[in-house]
């Protein structure tokens, strides 16, 4: 017990020092995460709004293949945007591999199937009623998908905090796209398995102490965006 | 009295089967048509038809003097509909009320504190209240709320009273009668309740599945 109190308490010196190394995979998470899940929500909102919304033929079997998606082993997702991104990969030329960019591209397309499925399932479980209510109250066709995504709001908005949660505590895709290059695209939790690895405990431990905090920042906000636009 | 409703021939059919036949129906403004009718008459369909909401398969239906194009989607802003179930908004009270006057880029919290008054919900006690916290009746006074407060030429209403105890259906009713004195509109009411749709109505109708509509007076 002692080793990690004394641990804890060399991570808050870190931390209030203001470590740069510490702050630099702190950085480069914020970064790979926050272009990740844009990507994610930009392509995978309309695509899962379409899904959950539009009856069409093999609808079904769009689903069922999303679906799986989201349980797609990260180490193969890293393996594949690794073979992509690689020099005699298809995306070679664009010389993404080991930069933040590329990472963010590996987490988005771990996230994007989670966007896309919890957004069709929650668009799906409104009210089947809520379309003739919009109609009856003259909503345009524009104003009718809006306001059903606005009523979908709550599990749009799980959708997304399963997503980041997973994006944010990612592993395998940060360490074989992006490299665990120190100072460049070393994340939080590359840093913490190797920093641990290493022995050095206080310095996974802040950092991990730093993921916490950000995942309890985001819930919370998003809690509060929750409570102002009803329960 | 200005032509609100010009029906003619109406005729629907559903998986094979005659679920609507009205042979003629004139509603003009100013007027309250009341439609009673057993279950599965076609009362709602009919309504469905004069809310621009499904197309017939045969007869035609003119509107304000107009021949009804049913692709035509403005044409719903003006004949307003209250499903026989309405489904609330996960919105507030006063989000519920305000939705169908935004959606027409209209701002008038006068016109929404109007509509909540005649249907007997105070504002100052309403209008936050979020969807959930309201019993079946308050849900089914806000969704009339909702549609007083477009004014439209004509209030389509789908057994308003369901579910509602008597001082909130004499509420309806009193709604309905300042929405159509007022100015030159019309409603039609559909209820179960015919002794309610005497009590006020200009016109009553009986919808039946083999006879079609029947003018009682």
């Amino acid at each position: 017990m002692g080793f990690i109190l004394e641990g804890l308490a060399k991570a808050v010196n870190l931390l209030a020092s203001g470590d740069a190394e510490t702050f630099s995979a702190v950085w480069a998470t914020l970064l790979a995460t926050g272009q990740a899940m844009a990507a994610a929500l930009v392509l995978g909102l309309p695509l899962g709004f379409a899904l959950g919304y539009f009856p069409f033929p093999g609808k079904r079997l769009c689903r069922l293949g999303f679906d799986t998606l989201m349980a797609f082993p990260t180490v193969v997702i890293g393996l594949l945007v690794y073979a992509l991104l690689s020099r005699q990969g298809p995306l070679g030329g664009l010389n993404l591999l080991f930069t933040v960019p590329g990472m963010s591209l590996g987490l988005a397309v771990l996230a994007l199937p989670m966007v896309v499925s919890l957004t069709a399932s929650a668009v799906e479980q409104l009210d089947p009623r809520l379309r003739l209510a919009l109609l009856t109250l003259g909503a345009d066709t524009r104003q009718m998908l809006l306001s059903t995504l606005w009523e979908a709001r709550h599990g749009v908005l799980a959708g997304t905090l399963a997503a980041f949660g997973r994006v944010v505590s990612e592993v395998g895709i940060a360490m074989m796209v992006g490299g665990n290059i120190k100072w460049h695209t070393r994340t939080i939790t590359t840093a913490i398995a190797l920093e641990t690895g290493k022995g050095e405990f206080a310095m996974g431990l802040a950092l991990g102490l730093v993921l916490l905090a950000m995942a309890l920042t985001v819930n919370v906000v998003l809690a509060l965006l929750r409570r102002r636009t009803g329960p | 009295m200005s032509e609100i409703y010009h029906i003619s021939g109406l005729e629907h059919s559903h998986g094979g089967r005659l679920v609507l036949n009205v042979e003629s129906l004139t509603v003009s403004g100013g007027e309250i048509a009341g439609i009673t009718g057993p279950n599965g008459s076609g009362k709602s369909t009919l309504m469905a038809v004069m809310a621009f909401l499904l197309k017939p398969d045969l007869g035609r239906v003119r509107f304000l003097g107009r021949a009804v194009d049913f692709a035509e989607p403005s044409l719903r802003r003006q004949a307003v509909l209250l499903p026989q179930d309405p489904c609330l908004l996960r919105r507030t009270v006063w989000g519920n009320v305000s939705y169908g006057l935004s959606v027409r880029g209209l701002k008038d919290e006068g016109l929404v504190r109007r509509a909540m008054d005649m249907v007997g919900l105070d504002p100052q006690r309403f209008a936050k209240r979020w969807w959930w916290e309201l019993s079946g009746g308050e849900i089914r006074r806000v969704g009339l709320a909702a549609r007083l407060a477009l004014s439209p030429e004509a209030l389509l209403l789908d057994e308003p009273t369901a579910n509602l105890d008597p001082e909130s259906a004499r509420l309806v009713r009193l709604a309905i009668l300042a929405e159509v004195s007022g100015q030159q509109s019309a409603a039609v009411v559909i209820s179960h309740d015919q002794q309610w749709l005497e009590s006020f109505v200009t016109a009553l109708y009986r919808l039946d599945p083999d006879q079609g509509l029947k003018t009682l007076y």
